[in-house]
């Protein structure tokens, strides 16, 4: 074996594990998936391969419907996380008196167990003893209970305040990295040029934590996406369906109804609508990385 | 031999005893898996177990308890594994899901045993002209009313609704004259939203699924109970689709809804100072007598543990007469039998005799081979109409095309 053979071989026993990991916890199970969803797996202890019908049934029961309330719950979910989050970035940098308590006051949310907040939500969205209609009819802006869960519309965007209120302080803990890397000397030559606050943000700032606004974009946008915790305590999908995503329909289908092969379909569904947001996400990244090398 | 083989030696030969005993015990008793839901081992089943398991030499019945959430999935998975539990308390509702899958046993009864059972009862485990399960726990509702309520409001504290449209006007007055709301209308997206309705159904001569199994959801006398279900949203607390059945007896107890449709065990879970009663459910126009949903929980026997028919054995020593009535009077459950000591618990506590009287006319939870995609089907449709998305009628008809899929 020529010593360039066998640093080829040592390079693959060296990725053994990596690659090892790799096919258990991901190649092996999307695999499989893939597989399920080619057949028609439910509580039987057999089953058997019906081609493409589960994904040709997907769209006879509104799934499309689905899909678009998906795409709309994400696009405001993770517009909101990610316009609040480089606020408070901005805020949380500047140089005023008890900045390091107000960091930790955007903890909370992101501190608190998930569920708990959740429920928290679920109470203050209470028409009976919920703060937010208590306060809004003491303030005359309602003139009874109002029950936010309660109604299409209202439960579609409570569910969004609850997500963004849960997703915010990763935004704005990030981005306050990014905003704090960019030099100092940026802003004092700035400064002395004349240029105003907004100006800075807008010249400087902004400019130079697109990168990470991008890669913040993208993670928060893949668990925005598989959001399931937030509707399912809060509304279970309903009233009528008004807050059921992708993947609470998913876990109806497979889990409720134990139709593995079905679930399996929309589950796949999911992954590559997910891979297009990543494809997506690698041509901006290296577009961007592109133009900062110009 | 150095230190390290010895070591490991002894480790092995530790291990190796440790695990010879559950196999010589295995060897004298064969373990019948069960599973129970709930917090702890229902009372009085320790006793029930041992008397069994004495009068079974070769048998040890071992229980596992599970809470309520992981419950029926645990039981599900483990079956669908294929390494299914001897015995398990399930929802009687999904017993045709589990034949049609192969995964549990019939548990065919006769004729006397059907017989020993209130009306009905028996339909709830019957599928295919076979029992699938045996009865463990059985609900049904009435109404309960607020009789200061009904002061406030001018009305008769002593005279329930009979009727539905006695409800809806006694209810619109009390929203109009108090400030509560008449009616507490349950719409959330949780199973009890199709409980609700369907008390409604069988309060209206209405059914589900005829004798042949035919879907009849689109029938006059269940479009006059989703028409009426949907009307009662005027006198009802705002935003019925944000309440199920609990959130309404919470509303109940701090006197903001007037009446709610409820089991038997919130008799005693109400404050001592709310001042109330409880009536058979409002009648709707084509009702023949008092109806309620009739709900069974049952022990199901599932396929492939070798011990099917000791299973089912225990399943019927677990439910006989006298052990049966000493569950429900310790768990506060509705009688699955006529048996000596009914007539006395009603004397002795008469809110009992609503509970009893609407089950001859009651009807069952249907059975569908994918119960889940039914239930979401019938709480679209409530919430449909409850929002005035759609007309009952178009509500109702679509409700009917989609569950015959899930038949």
């Amino acid at each position: 074996m020529t010593i360039r053979q066998s640093a080829v071989v040592f390079a693959w026993i060296l990725l053994i594990p990596a690659l090892l990991y790799v096919l258990v916890i991901v190649a092996y199970p999307l695999a499989d998936t893939i597989n399920l969803s080619f057949t028609n797996a439910s509580l039987r202890r057999t089953y058997d391969w019906i081609g493409f019908d589960n994904y040709r049934n997907i769209f006879k029961r509104g799934f499309s419907e689905v899909i678009l309330r998906t795409l709309v719950w994400t696009f405001f979910s993770v517009g909101l996380k990610m316009v609040i989050g480089t606020f408070g970035a901005v805020m949380l940098n500047a140089a005023v008196p008890g900045r390091t308590m107000f960091r930790v006051l955007t903890m909370p949310p992101w501190i608190v167990p998930m569920a708990i907040g959740i429920f928290m939500w679920g109470w203050m969205y209470n028409g009976q003893f919920g703060m937010i209609s208590g306060l809004l009819q003491r303030f005359g802006v309602i003139d009874g209970p109002m029950p936010f869960l309660a109604f299409g519309t209202s439960a579609f965007w409570a569910t969004i305040v609850t997500d963004v209120w849960i997703g915010v302080p990763m935004v704005t803990i990030y981005l306050l990295a990014a905003i704090q890397s960019i030099p100092r000397d940026l802003y004092e030559a700035a400064w002395a040029d004349g240029a105003g606050r907004f100006y800075r943000f807008r010249r400087i700032t902004l400019p130079l934590i697109v990168p990470a606004l991008i890669t913040m974009s993208i993670i928060s946008l893949i668990s925005t996406f598989n959001s399931f915790d937030i509707i399912w305590i809060l509304t279970q999908g309903g009233p009528s369906g008004k807050t059921t995503t992708m993947i609470i329909d998913t876990y109806r289908t497979a889990i409720g109804s134990y139709k593995f092969g079905e679930g399996a379909a929309r589950a796949v569904l999911i992954c590559i609508f997910l891979s297009v947001f990543c494809f997506a996400y690698f041509r901006l990244i290296s577009r961007f990385s592109g133009a900062t090398m110009r | 031999m150095t230190r390290k083989t010895l070591l490991g030696t002894a480790t092995l030969a530790l291990l190796a005893t440790g695990s010879m005993a559950p196999v010589a015990m295995a060897q004298d008793e064969t373990a019948i898996t069960m599973i129970q839901c709930g917090d702890a081992l229902a009372e009085g089943y320790d006793g029930f177990i041992k008397e069994w398991e004495e009068n079974n030499p070769g048998y040890k019945v071992d229980v596992e308890i599970i809470g309520w959430s992981q419950c029926q999935d645990k039981i599900t998975t483990l079956a669908a594994a294929g390494t299914p539990v001897g015995l398990a308390y399930v929802g009687s509702r999904t017993l045709k899901q589990f034949a049609e899958n192969g995964l549990i046993v019939p548990i065919p009864m006769s004729e006397e045993e059907k017989g020993s059972y209130y009306p009905n009862i028996v339909s709830t485990v019957t599928y295919d002209g076979t029992q699938w399960g045996v009865p463990v726990a059985f609900s049904t509702k009435s109404l309960y009313w607020n009789k200061d309520l009904f002061e406030e409001a001018g009305l008769d504290p002593e005279t329930p609704p009979k009727t539905w449209a006695e409800l809806y006007d006694m209810a619109a007055t009390i929203t109009e004259k108090t400030d509560a709301a008449g009616y507490g209308l349950s719409a959330k997206t949780f199973d009890n939203t199709m409980h609700q309705y369907l008390h409604w159904v069988y309060t209206n001569n209405g059914k589900v699924i005829d004798e042949n199994g035919e879907i009849v959801l689109d029938s006059p006398q269940n479009l006059e109970a989703l028409t009426w279900y949907g009307k009662m949203v005027d006198v009802a607390q705002e935003g019925p689709t944000a309440y199920e059945q609990d959130d309404l007896t919470a509303l109940f107890n701090d006197s903001k809804v007037a009446m709610i449709q409820q089991g038997p065990w919130v008799r005693v879970r109400l404050d001592e100072g709310l001042n109330w009663d409880v009536a058979p459910l409002p009648l709707g126009p084509q009702a023949e007598g008092p109806g309620t949903l009739l709900i069974t929980d049952s022990l199901a026997v599932f396929e492939g543990t070798g011990y099917e028919e000791q299973a089912i054995d225990l399943a019927k020593w677990l439910t006989n007469p006298e052990h049966q009535f000493f569950y429900e009077k310790t768990h506060g459950l509705t009688p699955l039998r006529p048996v000596d000591g009914v007539e006395e618990m009603v004397a002795e506590d008469p809110t009992w005799g609503p509970f009893l009287d609407g089950i001859s006319n009651g009807g069952p939870e249907p059975l569908f081979t994918d119960y889940k995609a039914f239930q979401n089907a019938m709480i679209d449709m409530v919430q449909s109409v409850v929002t005035g998305d759609k007309e009952p009628e178009v509500a109702l008809k679509d409700a009917a095309e989609e569950i015959d899929a899930y038949k």
